[in-house]
């Protein structure tokens, strides 16, 4: 069989076992073993125990558990609870003003919480009914929630960073760094967004309830403060170079144990479903991240990817042409799967290809994050429009529609670190190594 | 039958827990180390010997200890976007062919591991840190975890059976 055919039997054979419900992590390793099998002449059982025992006991791949549970034991602590009433009083003032709590509550979860629907359940679980009840319009509530609870995937410590930078080899400390300029990029888009729509339509928001002076605005966000330096504490050390991620990640849990224990309201029995939350997630992950580093090494005897990679190199396509269709082939295939399964399938199979054109492998992981940003408020699977449903209850496409402006910003901001792919790596390059 | 398997998921899940936890004390003991060697140096010894590599090893047994329980539990992904929308008996029927499916590579990726627990000892291979670990016993615990894996997916498949109607579920939250 020549090559192209190679390739489309086993992307056929990939999407007919995951359309049938094949576990995601089985899936791949099955593709894999195919494609050892009757495309290579290596021994395809050796080659996957070696692979599945390798890559399981990394000391990269340790901060995985590590940050989910950190996640896990704030998600159950006071913290959300403090989040919409230490924020509401800063917030009152700006145009567009408490729709802002949904903007900011995402991004300041997302740096405790690695997980998109996590941010966006934690959230929308008070700011939902406390803006509906302000009658504040709804497809603002939900659009602003859906939008920026994406950003639990960029803004560091994030899952999804992790996943990336484990399969494809790259530093999660810069990785982590390089998201956050990005991220504040997209706040600042997201917040934007949002005065804009009030200065246009001022009838659209509610009237300010009572205005605080700034003593009380200290006293409501009290609470906050402990987190502020949690957050600052983690994301310092990194990029300081004090800890790698791994160590900042268990200092993390200590710290977010004692937080919680501190604010009251945490009991033995949280802390144990929050340890067991996490095992189960990050062994789910794990499983994952075995499959496809498998399916990788498995591309790498077939010698399929290199010769992808030269194909698209003979086309002399330029980057940005490159880019283009990748971006529209994410956003597809988001349709369809999850964030984590568009990062690994792209790491085994389109890496070559994207080193070959000479992309950045660091800028691309953001790139790549942002775009499965997108694929999250994307339906018919969109992880957060679920989880908004189910708070909500209501229909998936309406959640849709309200997100869309959302999903135009997040567009925006890709096109944004195209142009310039500075705003991802200035803070990483500072840093030195 | 049934409640003692299901138990022993379930401890397996938790001992998977408790390895996280251990990682967790295991790396802040030595990042109190550092400190101490920082501020007074020779008090107290600067590393735990292989701190990493415990730590990775671990992990792997967490990883594998909880498979089976994360399984029972409904937490790996699958994709339900296709089936969700089959007549009831059609999902049935896929179901119990995703199971025996999975079962398949899962026995043969747990013979393999197996094989690679046999090969160390034969060898008596050993990891390349400061403390040498024998190597076969963490892949030991990877393989019984796939092991019980296995046998989680056939008790599913005989869940199956017995109802007589679709079980299997997918987590809504990554």
């Amino acid at each position: 069989m020549s090559d192209p055919m190679i390739a489309l039997t086993l992307l056929a054979l990939l999407i007919g076992l995951l359309a049938t419900g094949v576990w995601v992590a089985v899936s791949l390793t099955i593709v894999g073993l195919a494609s050892l099998m009757f495309f290579s002449n290596a021994p395809s059982g050796l080659v996957l125990a070696s692979t599945f025992w390798g890559h399981s006991h990394s000391w990269p791949l340790t901060a995985l558990p590590l940050f989910i549970l950190m996640g896990e034991i704030l998600l159950r602590s006071r913290m959300s609870d403090d989040l919409f009433t230490g924020l509401a009083p800063w917030l009152s003032r700006a145009p567009g003003r408490l729709l802002h709590v949904n903007v900011f509550g995402c991004s300041i979860f997302a740096a405790v919480s690695g997980s998109s629907a996590a941010t966006a359940a934690t959230i929308g679980r008070m700011s939902i009914p406390e803006l509906t009840k302000r009658g504040y319009p709804e497809s603002l509530i939900i659009g602003t929630l859906a939008g920026s609870a994406t950003l639990g995937l960029l803004i560091p410590p994030s899952i999804i960073l992790i996943v990336y930078g484990v399969a494809t080899e790259q530093s999660i400390a810069r990785l982590f760094i390089a998201g956050i300029l990005p991220a504040l990029m997209l706040i600042t888009l997201f917040a934007g967004y949002v005065a804009v729509r009030a200065w246009l339509n001022p009838d659209l928001i509610p009237p300010m309830e009572q205005s605080y002076s700034l003593k009380q605005k200290l006293r409501a966000s009290r609470r906050l403060l402990p987190v502020a330096l949690l957050i600052a504490g983690v994301i310092g050390s990194i990029y300081g170079g004090l800890a790698s991620p791994t160590d900042a990640a268990a200092l993390g849990v200590v710290l977010a144990t004692i937080l919680a224990w501190g604010s009251g309201g945490f009991s033995w029995g949280k802390f144990g479903a929050a340890v067991m939350s996490a095992t189960r997630t990050s062994c789910m992950i794990a499983l994952i991240l075995l499959g496809a580093a498998f399916l990788s090494v498995s591309m790498g005897f077939t010698g399929l990817p290199r010769n992808l990679a030269a194909w698209i190199s003979d086309m002399n396509l330029s980057v940005s042409s490159l880019l283009v269709a990748l971006t529209i082939f994410f956003i597809v295939l988001g349709c369809f799967l999850d964030g984590i399964s568009v990062i690994v399938l792209t790491t085994s199979i389109i890496m070559p290809m994207v080193t070959a054109v000479g992309i950045d492998p660091l800028w691309f992981g953001i790139y790549l994050v942002i775009v499965v940003e997108m694929s999250q408020i994307t339906p018919p699977v969109g992880f957060n429009l679920f989880v908004i449903q189910g708070l909500t209850g209501i229909d998936i496409l309406r959640i849709a529609k309200a997100a869309f402006p959302f999903f135009l910003l997040l567009l925006l901001g890709v096109a944004m670190i195209c142009i310039f792919p500075q705003i991802v790596t200035v803070l990483p390059n500072m840093m030195g190594n | 039958m049934g409640r003692i398997l299901q138990k022993t998921y379930d401890l397996c899940g938790a001992i998977a827990g408790g390895l996280i936890l251990c990682i967790c004390l295991l790396i802040s003991a030595q990042i109190i180390l550092n400190a101490f060697g920082r501020f007074s140096p020779g008090t107290l010894p600067s590393t735990i010997p292989s701190y990493a590599d415990f730590s990775g090893f671990m992990l792997a047994g967490a990883t594998f200890l909880a498979l089976a329980h994360t399984l029972r539990a409904g937490g790996h992904i699958r994709v339900n976007l296709v089936t969700g929308r089959l007549p009831e008996r059609a999902q049935f029927v896929l179901e119990g062919l995703v199971l025996l499916l999975a079962a398949a590579l899962i026995g043969y990726a747990a013979w393999f591991l197996g094989g690679l627990v046999v090969e160390s000892l034969h060898y008596g291979d050993v990891s390349n840190g400061i403390v040498p670990v024998a190597l076969w016993i963490p892949q030991s615990v990877a393989a019984f975890g796939l092991g019980l894996l296995l046998v989680a997916i056939l008790h599913t498949f005989v869940d199956l059976v017995q109802a007589g109607k679709p079980i299997l579920s997918t987590p809504d939250e990554v």
